[in-house]
């Protein structure tokens, strides 16, 4: 509730001319019956044509001005409206890109779309109660007023009876939105079967089975449709009650009021007078009923909300860092970065390549050395728990093998930080082996790409991350399988490349291609979560069997040694 | 941005009649109901006219009471007559938004695969959703709404007429700028409301994208981009709902304010023809009440406006996917601009080939009047062999397996299976010969044997177990319910490996004699990898086998490799040919192998 009041106060000029205007309106609907009666009790009864003008010509300016209110609330409504959605919107995004790597463990992403989509939208709703629930309430005081004095036995029948009625209805409209909510839910798994099928339609493509697909999809389409009917039965039936229910009503009003006109106690204008108000009183209360279930679903979707932006980055600091010096400053200069858990140490300003028996156990060192989780890693003696993370991520750069790619034109996937120009590109493209996917785009570098670049091909992808990567200048890179899916060829220049465009820097890769092994200044092998062997490629190849059977993956040779211990981790 | 069509007025127009026309007598019951219901709902103003002028009169309360009563009968019959119209009304949408849905589905399988790849699975998702959704809501609630709206505000006029033709033809002079101004508006909506509907999207996925990429938006240190990104989405949502919002601006209150001129000159012109004896005073005001109760109609018809909008925006983009190729239930087919349907699938004339060997002569090819990408291709593949094609990114190796597998025709030459060209077999017949194996894996929502079964229709229970373990992937006998236990969309979720496994057993029911590998591992990690090659080797012996591949030893395993290098293959020959030629293949396998 403390949210949707923020996203009122955040507004206060503007809600108020809602609430200004809205009374205005409904108050307004109530002059038209009131003229028209008027109009026939003193102009047409009587034969006064004067009166009779007079009253027309206040009928028609009432009702310009009632459009003009009209409209005026329907802008301010729907400006309090979207200004509350942007701003949810805003915040949301804020968060999104503040929370960072934690984020998925903690959200799915279907989530995050119906939070930043439906939960939006019905919280923004509530606020429409600020204007037009506020007018609700006066509009409903003015007729009571007036029909008062109309007659204080019909004022009562009528006040008390309209929301009565709406009551009785109300529920029964409820009731027709739960069972259509049944309905909507299988809807919701039909139209997950078509999405599926779209995502397939590659996969369907290749290997066939697309009749099959069509028919068995026609079936459930065929037995939500069985379902519909069974809905249509129920539904017709509380949609006939909710035109009876009122509907009654309006024949008990027009026969109390007409036996009074009978006996004279009120006059034929202000019998007509009184029917009209009904249906101008139903407006507000309708509201009213309406809002109180807006208010009910909104405060769920805040908190939705709410509960988003509460979501905390934690920070992989050691539970005994904490307590400790805090902040301490990085190392300025390149500095060596060691590993107590596989002893690994690494050079600074050189090309070390990993070679992990185990993707898992190469994944959790570079998790530990760009401290995307909690470890003792010391960067220059400095525990790199200690370390601003800020620093940490400006200078540490760990470049996943499946590393996010964002939708827009080349050019702003590659420039992720200020100050990298079209050369700079091109060089980290020439690098990374991958002119030609620039080349393949029609506009180059201004190409558009959707969002995870399923257009180009996963070799293509994989060039444009490491490009990516080395264009953020990280004084440590860490690359994790950065040439897997790359043809031989290319992985060749690449990795000739990558040692000329690091010189000097530290660059760890974690591969097993010999061709990428090939090229390190220092090759360490990780077995069995220890650092197990360090030497150049060549020297390992010679001393460490072990090493060479990882590497060289020859089929018979490779097999049965890496089938050992390896099924299990995958599950 | 989208490579998916949007079907244009005409069509969209066409295929609402071709609704209505299938389902012409339930219209026709709906239509015939809600106009009773619609005539019982107008006994009550005419009622109380009769009322006025009894009162006015001087008659008693008996007279009163007899006309109330009738009031409530009219009420009653209003109630039962619109049951029965919604109810008939529900049906025929029920009926409506199932064929519709269904034929976007089978549309969609229809579609040729270069197309989809083109405009990307994304944009076909969110019809496929959001799209068909919409229209369903639009068929099943909006049109009803519309439907009895006009019914009641044809017989509220209608009626007024009835009183006096004289008051019906002034009840008619608010029409004229309702006509008008609806007009300049629904012509502007239509692409207003798409626009506002696309920036929408843009934003969920600016959201949705940025929770998915976190962990790259903090390593990257994104955040600022992000933000930025999303600004600019949100600036852009809010400037097409002002843009929207602008032409209600102008549409609602020219609507609203022309509410009060008939009910005004009905007033007047009763006025003066009362003192005449030409009108009573009951018919006046029974015409000013029909006009008073025709606003809240002619409002329901205007909120549902929007919405209806939305439908029909939403109903071109649900039209524009594919071309309905096949009129089903003799209707007239659905055509879509040719130009908005793209290259269609090669579709199949040719009977069955009678061999299996596959023969490319003179292949050349380009992608959509680009520049060649394969110059000329000869390639004989002989049946049985493991033929590796291998050669930088970009020499146009994934294309070529296209031409092999019949999805793409080459633009000169010809690609020939068993003495007839690939492209003229049905794509059927084609798969069941020829399979392409990609990167791409994935995992339908259904049971595993579902998964399984639509690779091969009529295939046993006891095959598709033998199918998993000859691919290695025993993990199925893990499964709760074994071969019934339910995958995706949050049931259960497959490893990228067993995933790639899985459609691997697909390729084993299948049976074709023809594999096209194009780096079927090149996405899995280097240990997946290693696991699905030897899932592969179950799947490949006894077939012919052609190989994309960028590992080397693959191509060692292989028969005989083709090198192909921009667009033409400049080596071919067995690995151990290649090594002692010393060209081009024999560098790199010295440098991959150390």
């Amino acid at each position: 509730m403390w949210y949707i009041w923020w996203l009122v106060r955040c507004q206060p000029w503007r809600v108020l001319r809602g609430s200004l205007i809205g009374t205005a309106w409904m108050l307004g609907l109530s002059v038209r019956p009131y003229l028209v009666a008027r109009a026939i009790d003193d102009g047409l009864r009587v034969s006064d044509y004067r009166a009779l003008l007079w009253w027309v010509a206040a009928i028609l300016v009432a009702g310009v001005g009632l459009a003009y209110l009209g409209i005026m609330r329907h802008r301010t409504m729907t400006f309090v409206r979207e200004d509350a959605s942007a701003r949810s919107a805003a915040v949301l995004l804020r968060q999104l890109s503040r929370i960072g790597a934690v984020l998925p463990r903690k959200l799915a992403a279907g989530e995050v779309a119906t939070v930043g989509g439906a939960d939006v939208t019905h919280t923004s709703a509530v606020l429409t109660m600020t204007g037009p629930g506020v007018g609700a309430v006066l509009a409903y005081a003015f007729v009571a007023v007036v029909l008062w004095s109309v007659s204080p036995l019909l004022a009562l029948f009528v006040l008390l009876g309209v929301p009565a009625t709406v009551v009785v209805v109300g529920p029964l409209l409820r009731r027709l939105e739960r069972v259509e909510s049944v309905y909507r839910h299988q809807q919701g798994v039909l139209t997950a079967r078509a999405g599926d099928i779209v995502a397939g339609l590659r996969v369907l493509a290749g290997v066939g089975g697309r009749g099959l697909f069509a028919r068995r999809y026609a079936a459930r389409s065929q037995s939500l449709l069985t379902e519909g009917y069974r809905v249509g039965a129920v539904n017709s039936w509380i949609e006939a009650l909710t035109i009876v229910i009122p509907g009654f009503f309006l024949a008990a009003v027009v026969w109390l009021a007409a036996r009074m006109a009978a006996a004279g106690d009120i006059t034929i204008g202000q019998m007509v007078a009184v029917y009209g108000y009904v249906a101008v009183l139903i407006v507000p209360v309708w509201f009213l009923l309406e809002g109180g279930y807006q208010v009910i679903r909104g405060r769920v979707a805040a908190r939705r909300i709410v509960a988003l932006l509460n979501l905390t980055p934690d920070d992989a600091a050691p539970p005994s860092g904490v307590g400790r010096a805090g902040v301490q400053p990085a190392p300025d200069c390149p500095a060596e970065l060691h590993d107590p858990v596989t002893g690994l140490t690494v050079p600074a300003g050189r090309l070390l390549a990993v070679a992990a028996d185990d993707p898992a156990e190469a994944i959790g060192l570079a998790d530990r050395l760009g401290r995307f989780v909690a470890s003792d890693v010391t960067w220059g003696g400095v525990p790199l728990a200690g370390v601003a993370l800020d620093e940490v991520r400006a200078r540490i750069l760990v470049a996943d093998h499946d590393s996010y790619l964002f939708g827009g034109t080349l050019r702003e996937i590659l420039r992720t930080r200020a100050g990298v120009g079209d050369a700079d590109i091109r060089a980290a493209l020439g690098t990374a082996s991958a002119e030609d996917v620039v080349d393949a785009l029609s506009d180059g570098l201004a190409t558009p790409i959707g969002t995870r670049a399923r257009s180009l091909s996963g070799g293509q992808r994989q060039r444009i991350r490491l490009a990516r990567a080395l264009l953020a200048e990280p004084d440590v890179l860490i690359l994790i399988d950065p040439t897997s899916a790359v043809d031989a060829h290319t992985e060749a220049r690449i990795a000739q490349r990558l040692r000329a465009a690091r010189a000097g820097r530290t660059t760890i890769v974690l591969a097993t291609s010999p061709l990428l092994l090939g090229c390190a200044d220092t090759v360490a092998h990780l077995r069995e979560g220890r650092i197990v062997g360090t030497g150049t490629h060549f020297e390992l190849l010679e001393q460490d069997p072990s090493y060479r059977a990882l590497v060289s993956r020859r089929s018979d040779s490779g097999d049965n040694q890496e089938s050992v211990g390896m099924d299990g981790v995958l599950r | 941005m989208t490579g998916l069509p949007v079907a244009d007025r005409s069509v969209v127009r066409r295929a609402a009649l071709d609704l209505i026309a299938r389902d012409r007598r339930a219209v026709a019951i709906v239509l015939v109901l809600h106009g009773a219901a619609a005539i019982a709902g107008l006994a009550a103003p005419w009622l109380l006219g009769r009322i006025v002028d009894e009162v006015a009169a001087g008659a008693g309360a008996a007279a009163v009471d007899r006309l109330a009563l009738s009031i409530g009968v009219c009420v009653l019959a209003q109630g039962l007559l619109s049951r029965y119209a919604q109810y008939a009304g529900h049906r025929f949408g029920e009926r409506a938004v199932a064929r519709l849905r269904e034929e976007f589905v089978s549309r969609t399988l229809d579609l040729p695969v270069s197309l989809v790849e083109r405009a990307g699975t994304g944009e076909l998702a969110t019809r496929s959703s959001v799209d068909v959704t919409t229209v369903g809501t639009t068929v099943r609630d909006v049109v009803p709404v519309i439907v009895i709206a006009s019914t009641q505000l044809s017989l509220l006029f209608g009626a007024i007429f009835l009183l006096h033709p004289l008051l019906g033809l002034v009840a008619l002079i608010g029409l004229p700028s309702i006509f008008a101004v609806t007009r300049w508006y629904l012509r502007r909506a239509r692409r207003a409301y798409l626009a506002e509907g696309a920036a929408t999207a843009e934003l969920t996925e600016a959201l949705t994208t940025t929770a998915e990429g976190a962990r790259t938006v903090e390593a990257l240190r994104l955040g600022a981009d992000r933000v930025a990104y999303g600004t600019q989405r949100i600036g852009q949502v809010w400037a097409t709902r002002r843009a929207t919002l602008a032409l209600r601006s102008v549409f609602f209150p020219v609507v609203e304010a022309s509410y009060a001129l008939p009910i005004a000159a009905v007033l007047l012109i009763g006025g003066f023809f009362l003192p005449r004896g030409m009108v009573t005073l009951g018919e006046v005001v029974a015409a000013a009440l029909y006009l008073q109760q025709a606003v809240d109609p002619l409002d329901r018809l205007l909120q549902w406006m929007e919405q209806a909008q939305r439908g029909l925006a939403s109903f071109a983009r649900v039209l524009g996917v594919g071309q309905k190729t096949e009129p089903e239930n003799g209707s007239g087919p659905v055509t879509v601009a040719p130009a908005a349907t793209g290259i269609p699938e090669p579709r199949g004339r040719a009977s069955a080939p009678s061999g299996e060997r596959l023969v490319v002569r003179g292949a050349r090819f380009s992608y959509a009047d680009g520049p060649d990408v394969l110059h000329g291709i000869d390639l004989e593949v002989h049946p049985g062999e493991r033929l590796a094609i291998v050669g930088p990114s970009g020499a146009g190796k994934s294309t070529l397996a296209r031409l092999l597998a019949g999805i793409d025709a080459p633009r000169e030459g010809v690609v020939s299976l068993g003495g007839r060209p690939v492209t003229d077999l049905a794509p059927a017949e084609r798969r069941r010969r020829i399979a392409l194996v990609t990167q791409e894996h994935h995992v339908f929502i259904g049971s595993l044997r579902d998964n399984l079964a639509f690779a091969a229709s009529g295939a046993s229970d006891e095959q598709m177990r033998s199918a998993l373990v000859a691919v290695g992937a025993d993990w199925y006998t893990d499964l709760p319910d074994g071969l019934d236990t339910q995958l995706g969309d949050g049931a259960r979720e497959l490893a990228a490996a067993d995933a790639q496994q899985l459609a691997l057993a697909r390729l084993v029911l299948a049976d074709p004699h023809t594999l096209i590998l194009d780096e079927a591992t090149a996405a899995l990690d280097p240990t997946t990898a290693r696991r699905t090659e030897r899932a592969l080797a179950a799947v490949v012996t006894g077939r012919t086998v052609i190989a994309i591949a960028h590992r080397l030893n693959t191509a060692h395993d292989a028969d005989r490799v083709a090198v192909l290098e921009d667009g033409r293959i400049t080596e071919l020959g067995s690995h151990d040919d290649l090594v002692r030629a010393d060209g081009a293949y024999a560098a790199l396998w010295h440098s991959w192998h150390g």
